[in-house]
């Protein structure tokens, strides 16, 4: 008889129960196994079963319902989009016990921009339609009126003769007809060949569908453009088939074709792969959908503000929206609603089937390069017939929560515009510099030669107040310790690192920005060194938010990116300080970084600069030029008759 | 010794599938063959609430993310509009000078909150542009978090449940909402 007891440990004793007949053992075993296994088969089935349905990726299956309150967790804006839980709204490691600032209206006031654009008060967001007409530039944005978050969106308008000293008009568009009902949202200007204006803006209707209409100045010899009419027809477009009606909006400006059409391109998704369609027109109301799309990039979701633009290859000025040849790259850019940032890539652009291939796929459109590696979103470029270039501006919003927004009665800012060209060195990347208008609001100058900032040292400039500056400088680093310096294989990153507490052998170092005596609040634009196992050096440029603020409700994170550093060229940065907003450009506009900060302490004469060098072995010498920055003044246009609706 | 090890035997063939069977009910209750509510609040930090505080509004049988997102946000402007009241009444009655203060905080955070966050949210979920709405949704439960704050160092806390109810129930809209980006 076979043994049925394979598990059973050998006996040692003969005979463990000698009573039983062997036989009747036998059986009580099998009917007890079969017991078994057949539970088993029941229970490895339901597993099965089980198994195949999809596990709760999320814990808190079990929410809390103890009494004892337990600290509520701070939560995160975009948890689906990668962004770590760390990176946001975290007021150091340690303070967890850090109460909510009691921000006063000293504080909040300071936080207002001198030099900046921004409405007198409530919330802005997307420029809209930039354009230079009849000697003045016209610049138009999102705009809430009732409120300082976004809601109730209408079209904002203000000029400049030159692209810094703005005066408010009134209102441009409201949302008064049933295809823009929900919001006058986001649109560009496009000039025809006899001079003549055409905005093409997305409305969201009165059944939030998103659709694109057509809009044209009331009186075209109004160097002022104050009023705008808006087509009969409207809307000219609505989402074609396969497009979701909330996923059509931010038509770009419209370029030539070799046939003489109009074309334009407008973001969109399909499932989360991020697209942009293509129209051609002959009359801005008549549409023709071409089949093919201008670019498609999976897993980046929703394309918004696409721009499309050529820059040249060879020269130092700006191309008309229509030109294209052998000595022009083209610049596809778009904004990602998932990680709000805008990205950009250099390619070609086809013609014939209206497709741009960028030059490198593996930083293709939406994956690759950014404009600016901290706060900065739907930027938009317009030609420049003025000057003959191409202007850059970026819609900068709060960094702080909005009932602080609420209490100071406004949130948002744009960025100074910036020129942007093809950065011919490298080919690789785009170059961004404040326009040289700005130059116009300099006031004392400081300058500082060769100042020795030792490793682990801090070094004060005197320049008098530092909440409205210019500065430019350079660095050198200590030859000797840059060879001798041990590489390793760890890779850095500005976000994930400890900011500008963790200390290499070759950074970080650079400026304290709004920074007080004490330096318990600070914000440090730096450059850190890492050198990899290889020898090759990577430079990195930051800006560390972390300690910007002993106010708990403000970000905190680190920004910054990898800066390309040429063979000769020196370390230098040019950063624009107007109280709450840093704009900073490492090796001439190649990286840029936006910032906002909002001191409790280093506000109005508080308020301080320093050089800075936490490297553990490289010694630094700077050299700086710093100027007082004078007000922008920008105010209502004076005297303005009531033209307006 | 034979007869414990059968009995050890069929114990744990008895575990075994109590176990595996009370595993497929709960898979039952929170995914296998369930519907948008549930697949929904799974992505969100806090599946119970979500689940009982959508399943409480008749719409929800019929409504897509967009339409859940929006009873999410009706029910947290309720909740958020109650706790106010209970903070400006608690107010009146209050004579601890350091309460008095933390309720004041929590008396901006949460107009803030009503007047600002949530019609913020709904506007930009009914309109379409959803990163708006993620926005306040989160700077909500932000905002209830710093009101939450005020009183770490206090004895009593008296709107903890209610606060702590609008915060879960922001956290959940903002990751509802995220799923519309």
């Amino acid at each position: 008889m076979v043994d049925t007891r394979p598990f059973l440990p050998v006996s040692s004793s003969d005979g463990s129960n000698p009573s039983e007949p062997l036989a009747n053992r036998c059986k009580t075993m099998k009917v007890l196994l079969s017991i078994f296994f057949g539970l088993l088969v029941v229970g490895l089935f339901a597993a099965l079963l089980a198994s195949n349905v999809t596990e709760n990726g999320h814990g808190s299956l079990a929410s809390s319902t103890t009494a004892k309150p337990e600290p509520l967790r701070r939560v995160s804006r975009g948890p689906a989009a990668g962004v770590s839980e760390k990176s946001n709204w975290l007021f150091g490691k340690d303070d967890e016990n850090g109460v909510a600032f009691p921000w006063n209206n000293s504080m909040l006031s300071w936080q207002r921009t001198a030099f900046h654009f921004q409405p007198e008060r409530n919330w802005m967001n997307d420029p809209n339609g930039p354009l230079f007409y009849k000697g003045w530039y016209h610049f138009f944005y999102q705009y809430n009126p009732h409120a300082p978050v976004w809601g109730d969106i209408v079209w904002g308008h203000a000029v400049s003769k030159d692209l810094i000293h703005w005066l408010h008009l009134p209102l441009a568009m409201v949302a008064d007809k049933t295809y823009d009902k929900s919001g006058v949202w986001t649109g560009s200007a496009t000039f025809l060949p006899d001079g003549k204006i055409v905005m093409l803006y997305t409305g969201s209707d009165a059944e939030a569908v998103q659709v694109q209409n057509l809009a044209y100045p009331a009186d075209h010899s109004d160097p002022l453009l104050i009023n705008w009419v808006k087509f009969t027809g409207n809307p000219v477009l609505v989402p074609p088939p396969g497009i979701l009606s909330k996923d059509f909006r931010d038509p770009t400006t419209a370029w030539l074709t070799s046939e003489g059409k109009w074309r334009f391109a407008i973001g969109s998704k399909i499932n989360k792969t991020g697209i942009a369609l293509v129209y051609d027109t002959k009359d801005f109301i008549t549409y023709e959908k071409l089949d093919g799309l201008l670019r498609a990039v999976d897993g980046t979701g929703m394309w918004e503000c696409v721009d499309f633009f050529p820059v040249s290859k060879t020269e130092e000025n700006g191309l008309d929206t229509s030109v294209n040849g052998p000595d022009v790259k083209h610049v596809m850019k778009v904004s990602l609603d998932d990680d709000k940032n805008d990205y950009y890539a250099i390619g070609t652009y086809h013609e014939k089937n209206a497709t741009f291939i960028p030059d490198d796929p593996t930083i293709d459109v939406g994956i690759g390069l950014r404009y600016d590696y901290g706060v900065y979103y739907a930027a938009k470029t317009f030609y420049d017939q003025n000057k003959n270039r191409r202007v850059l501006w970026g819609w900068i919003k709060e960094s702080d929560s909005e009932a602080a927004d609420v209490k100071k009665g406004w949130a948002s800012v744009q960025s100074i515009p910036r020129t942007i060209l093809l950065d011919q060195k490298t080919g690789t990347h785009l170059l961004q510099w404040p326009v040289e208008e700005i130059d116009s609001l300099r006031l004392n100058s400081y300058e500082f030669n060769q100042v020795k900032v030792q490793a682990g040292s801090v070094v004060p400039l005197e320049v008098g107040p530092a909440t409205q500056l210019d500065i430019l400088a350079e660095f050198e680093i200590d030859k000797e310790a840059l060879e001798k310096a041990t590489g390793s294989n760890v890779t850095f990153s500005c976000s994930s690192s400890g900011g500008t507490v963790e200390r290499g052998a070759l950074g970080p170092f650079g400026l304290l920005v709004l920074a007080d005596d004490s330096l318990s609040e600070q914000t440090p634009v730096y450059f850190y060194i890492a050198k990899g196992s290889d020898g090759n050096l990577k430079t990195f440029f930051c800006n560390d938010q972390s300690r910007s603020s002993e106010a708990s409700d403000v970000n905190k994170q680190i920004y910054g990116s990898m800066v390309p550093v040429l063979e000769g060229e020196n370390l230098s940065l040019r950063v624009l300080v107007d109280h709450s907003i840093i704009e900073s450009f490492a090796q001439g506009g190649r990286t840029v970084i936006t910032s906002r900060a909002y001191p409790t302490k280093a506000i109005y004469g508080a308020a301080k600069l320093f050089l800075f060098n936490n490297a553990t072995e490289a010694g630094v010498s700077a050299s700086l030029r710093i100027w007082q920055m004078n007000s922008a003044f920008i105010r209502p246009f004076p005297n303005l008759d009531n033209k307006s609706q | 010794m034979k007869n414990t090890f059968s009995l050890a035997l069929l114990h744990l063939s008895f575990c075994f599938t109590f176990f595996a069977l009370t595993h497929i009910s709960a898979m039952e209750l929170h995914g296998h063959g369930a519907n948008l509510i549930e697949t929904t609040c799974q992505r969100t930090p806090f599946y119970n609430l979500c689940v009982s505080t959508l399943r409480s509004d008749p719409r929800s049988s019929g409504a897509d993310v967009a339409g859940l997102a929006r009873i999410g946000a009706d029910k947290l402007k309720a909740k958020a509009t109650a706790t106010l009241r209970q903070i400006t009444a608690l107010l009146k009655v209050t004579k601890d000078p350091k309460l008095t203060t933390a309720l004041r905080q929590c008396v901006d955070y949460y107009n803030a909150i009503v007047k600002y966050d949530i019609p913020e949210a709904v506007e930009a979920v009914v309109k379409g542009d959803p990163k708006f709405g993620v926005e306040g949704a989160t700077d909500a439960a932000n905002e209830a978090d710093a009101c939450g704050r005020e009183f770490k160092n206090q004895p009593k806390f008296p709107i903890y449940g209610s606060n702590k109810a609008v915060h879960d129930l922001s956290a959940v809209v903002a990751s509802i909402v995220q799923l519309l980006l």
